[in-house]
């Protein structure tokens, strides 16, 4: 085979361009070797994504019926603790992390805090007041109780998904949870529609900015105007999914009842560790912070 | 190419046996059509063999590519009579699955053929709806992807490749299947020159290696002719109207050919043109180096058309001394940013009334952003530009529909309207125009682009052609001097760009000065009056067609000269046929 390979190659000779150079600058990717791996301290990499979306799913139900502050705060912090700890991130999600949420949950806590009920906050006495709108204290640790809520659940979504690849959730989604492989597997291929559909999109807007169609304001015009966009982009959607059905039933999915998996993505022990260990935490949390 | 004797069942059983492909007596009849193409259609492919299927648009050969693959029926919504055999299996009683293993196909799309998220994934997914061990489909994949010149990239996302690399994975993807049967549906009308060039090279290897049955659906003769050993021609109804050995179908009937609307190779067609003004090219060429081989055994030669003669002076320089009229366009020291990269580097053009200007270059050189600049779709630094007195910057969308009309690529994106007719008067009646006046326009507009019968159809339920006639209609008939399109030919068949540009001829000869951004150099060099040449956002030549294709400003730019030019240009003995790259250039007639 080898002998076979180096013909075709050298055949192909300066008309098709080879980035060589690409290739022995960058190190070489690996791509079968499955999930990517940054050492043991980067453990969050080396668990099967299902356990990282099974770990954070009690505590992000919990959190959805609490009132307090203590409870969403310290879930925020093991989320965050994790991340920081667990997962290789690039500096960009770090800042957004560290930097952004905390800053979010700030003017969260501000805005809901004006709007919260001022009967049933505890603590009345007036921090700011600005016209008509008063932020009391009780309302403030309402606002913020909210935010840090939502930021909570958030983070907990993040531990697994800036720890896994969409591929590999797929494929433990069929292989540990019996997901029919066409399923999964069709999911994966509409992911690419996203950025074509976000750019066929831009360009139908400016078509129909070119033909005078964007110059009303307001809600309706707004509606009417998008309302424009549908047809288009529907026949194009639709158009194209039926050419990438075509091209996957030519090369044989949904042959057999299975498919090969180039790897199996292991559910081992450190996952049920993980598990448990969080479960734990969560009912740790949820009965000190009560 | 004997058919066997059906009656003959050992005859028959030798030829299951041999034949890679059978078709016999095949029809198919789309659902919801009265007719059907193709229509009773039969020919056997050989092991080895690569066979060309042509004929006019619509005659149904993707609809018979689909068939041997067993997608019609299988997966298109359409009747099939007739047998369709692949290495002795009926595609009828067979699922498209486990036809993949006899059949492998590459469409014309390279985007809507990727599934996953990196090029080894990619190839491997066919190998592992196989169920092949796990083994089998990495070597399948590391083999496949070498024969494309694709595996040092096994890591990338497809998305990171150009139209022409994409195209190549397509190919790799098939290839994987190893199928002894390979199907090709217009592998290259979506991708530019050199990713054209890029495909061919990889048919050419797939050719010598000589391991594949090929069957492959083309408009683009020039680069495909060489490849292929028989050319199978189906008519306008979807019949078959000749088969036989390349050369002997393209040069014994190329008369019926021509009638039956077949694009020809350019270079064919020039030997044509050339037999008529009494210069006999034996044997006739069919590639553009043949042409130069066949031209160049000639002793003597007349001189070729003077319409074809070079101007110097305008070819490569950047600033044209300005002409007396006033000019259509203007643009002064233009740069344009997108985000931080810099799209546009100083741009300094003038563009005549009543040119007809051809605006290439290679991805990324920035012709659609300097389009759009002009045309004002996107907002560039005012005073800039000056386009009839007009800065596209600054003006309002009434005044600018007045002044330009752009054409986008795909039409649909710009109808807006549920008939045709309302979709016309949609840009007069945001003038302010009178009801009888809109009227009257969108009648004669209808009548120009012949879509009168058409008049309360929904825009998007017309014919390819037929919507793009309404939406340059759509760009007309506010009254715009100036038309600007946006690779209208792109994704389309030679037939189909060749009816366009000859509506932009009429409406260039009636005094509408039109902007075209295009990669069909050829298309180029037999409309446009005047080309422009980017590369890297700066203004590489700008001139007469002529001038720009006789002097070294496309290749310097990354661009391949049209197939004529080059011909032409590889001339040894005689000099003075160097710069002719058009067919017009060419004696014509008998010569006294």
């Amino acid at each position: 085979m080898e002998i076979g390979h180096a013909a075709p190659r050298s055949a192909l000779g300066a008309d098709v361009v080879t980035p060589s150079r690409a290739a022995v600058s960058k190190p070489p990717i690996d791509p079968y070797a499955a999930p990517p791996d940054f050492g043991p301290w980067r453990f969050l990499h080396r668990l099967n994504p299902l356990s990282k979306i099974a770990a954070p799913l009690p505590a992000m139900a919990l959190l959805l019926f609490t009132r307090d502050v203590m409870t969403p705060l310290v879930f925020c912090l093991i989320a965050l603790t994790l991340l920081v700890i667990g997962a290789h991130l690039r500096a960009r999600s770090l800042l957004l992390l560290l930097v952004a949420i905390p800053v979010v949950v700030g003017v969260m806590s501000v805005s809901f805090g004006i709007w919260a009920d001022p009967a049933a906050s505890a603590d009345p006495s007036v921090i700011v007041e600005a016209g008509p709108l008063h932020l009391t204290v009780g309302g403030w640790l309402i606002g913020l109780a909210t935010a840090l809520r939502l930021a909570a659940i958030v983070l907990l979504a993040l531990v697994g998904g800036l720890t896994s690849t969409g591929p590999d959730l797929v494929r433990s989604l069929v292989q540990q949870l019996r997901v029919p492989y066409r399923l999964g597997y069709t999911a994966l291929a509409a992911f690419r529609f996203v950025p074509r559909f976000g750019h066929e999109l831009e360009v139908i807007r400016q078509a129909h900015r070119v033909r005078g169609i964007s110059d009303g304001r307001g809600p309706i015009a707004w509606l009417v105007r998008t309302a424009g966009y549908v047809v288009p982009l529907l026949a194009g959607a639709i158009r194209h999914a039926e050419r990438v059905a075509l091209a996957m039933d030519s090369r044989a999915f949904g042959a057999h009842r299975t498919r090969t998996e180039r790897y199996s993505i292991a559910f081992r022990a450190r996952d049920w560790i993980f598990i448990v260990v969080f479960w734990a935490a969560t009912a740790v949390v949820v009965v000190f912070a009560s | 190419m004997t058919v066997a004797d059906p009656h003959d069942a050992a005859a028959a059983a030798d030829a299951h046996q041999t034949r890679a492909v059978r078709v016999k007596s095949v029809s198919i009849r789309h659902e919801g059509r009265d007719t059907t193409t193709p229509t009773e259609v039969t020919f056997d492919v050989d092991p080895g063999e690569v066979v060309l299927l042509l004929g006019p648009s619509g005659c149904g050969k993707s609809t018979l590519a689909l068939a041997l693959n067993g997608l019609v029926p299988h997966a298109v919504p359409a009747e099939l009579t007739g047998t369709v055999t692949v290495s002795g299996m009926r595609t009828a009683h067979e699922t498209v699955a486990r036809l993949s293993e006899r059949v492998a196909m590459v469409f014309q799309d390279p985007d809507s053929q990727m599934v996953t998220g990196t090029l080894l994934d990619e190839v491997a997914f066919g190998p592992e709806n196989l169920l092949l061990d796990r083994a089998e489909v990495l070597s399948r994949a590391e083999e496949s992807l070498r024969q494309v010149g694709l595996w040092e990239r096994r890591g990338d996302n497809p998305d990171t490749l150009s139209g022409g690399g994409r195209q190549r994975l397509a190919i790799a993807c098939a290839l994987a299947m190893k199928a002894p049967v390979l199907v090709l549906d217009e592998p290259t009308a979506n991708l530019d020159p050199a990713g054209i060039d890029e495909v061919y090279a990889v048919l050419r290897t797939l050719v010598v290696g000589g391991d594949h049955a090929i069957v492959l659906v083309e408009h683009n003769l020039d680069a495909a002719i060489e490849l292929v050993d028989r050319v199978i021609v189906l008519d306008r109804n979807g019949r078959l109207a000749i088969q036989g050995p390349t050369r002997h179908v393209l040069v014994d009937r190329v008369d019926e050919l021509m009638r039956l609307g077949v694009w020809l190779p350019v270079a064919l067609l020039a030997a044509l043109r050339l037999l008529e003004a009494g210069i006999r090219l034996d044997p006739l060429p069919l590639t553009p180096h043949e042409l130069t081989v066949a031209l160049d055994a000639q002793d003597a030669l007349p001189a070729p058309v003077a319409t074809g003669a070079v101007d110097e002076t305008g070819a490569t320089g950047v600033a044209r001394t300005p002409p007396a009229t006033e000019p259509a366009v203007r643009v002064t020291a233009l740069d344009l940013d997108r985000g931080r990269t810099r799209i546009l580097n100083g741009i300094d053009v003038t563009i005549e009334h009543g040119s007809f200007v051809a605006i290439v270059g290679t991805n990324g050189a920035g012709k659609t952003t300097l389009l759009q600049a002009i045309a004002g779709v996107i907002r560039a630094p005012a005073g800039r530009i000056d386009v009839l007195g007009l800065d596209p910057a600054k003006a309002d969308a009434h005044t600018l529909a007045r002044t330009v009309g752009f054409v986008f690529q795909n039409p649909e994106h710009q109808f807006i309207k549920s008939t045709v007719a309302e979709e016309l008067a949609h840009g007069p009646r945001l003038q302010g125009i009178p009801a009888d006046e809109v009227e009257a326009r969108v009648s004669a507009m209808l009548e120009r682009f012949d879509l009168q019968e058409l008049r309360d159809e929904h825009p998007f339920l017309l014919s390819g052609g037929q919507k793009r006639r309404l939406s340059v209609g759509t760009a007309l008939i506010d009254g715009a001097p100036l038309l600007a399109l946006d690779e209208p030919t792109f994704g389309q068949d030679r037939a189909r760009a060749s009816e366009l540009l000859t509506l932009l001829d009429g409406l260039n000869a009636q005094g509408t000065t039109v902007l075209v951004v295009t990669h069909d150099l050829q298309l180029v060099a037999e409309h446009s009056s005047h080309i422009l040449v980017l590369d890297s956002g700066r203004v590489a030549a700008f001139g007469p067609t002529a001038s720009v294709l006789a002097s070294d400003a496309l290749d310097e730019a990354g661009l391949r000269r049209p197939p004529l030019a080059r011909a032409f240009r590889e001339l040894e003995r005689h000099p003075s046929w160097r710069s002719v790259t058009r067919l017009r250039d060419l004696p014509w007639g008998p010569t006294s």
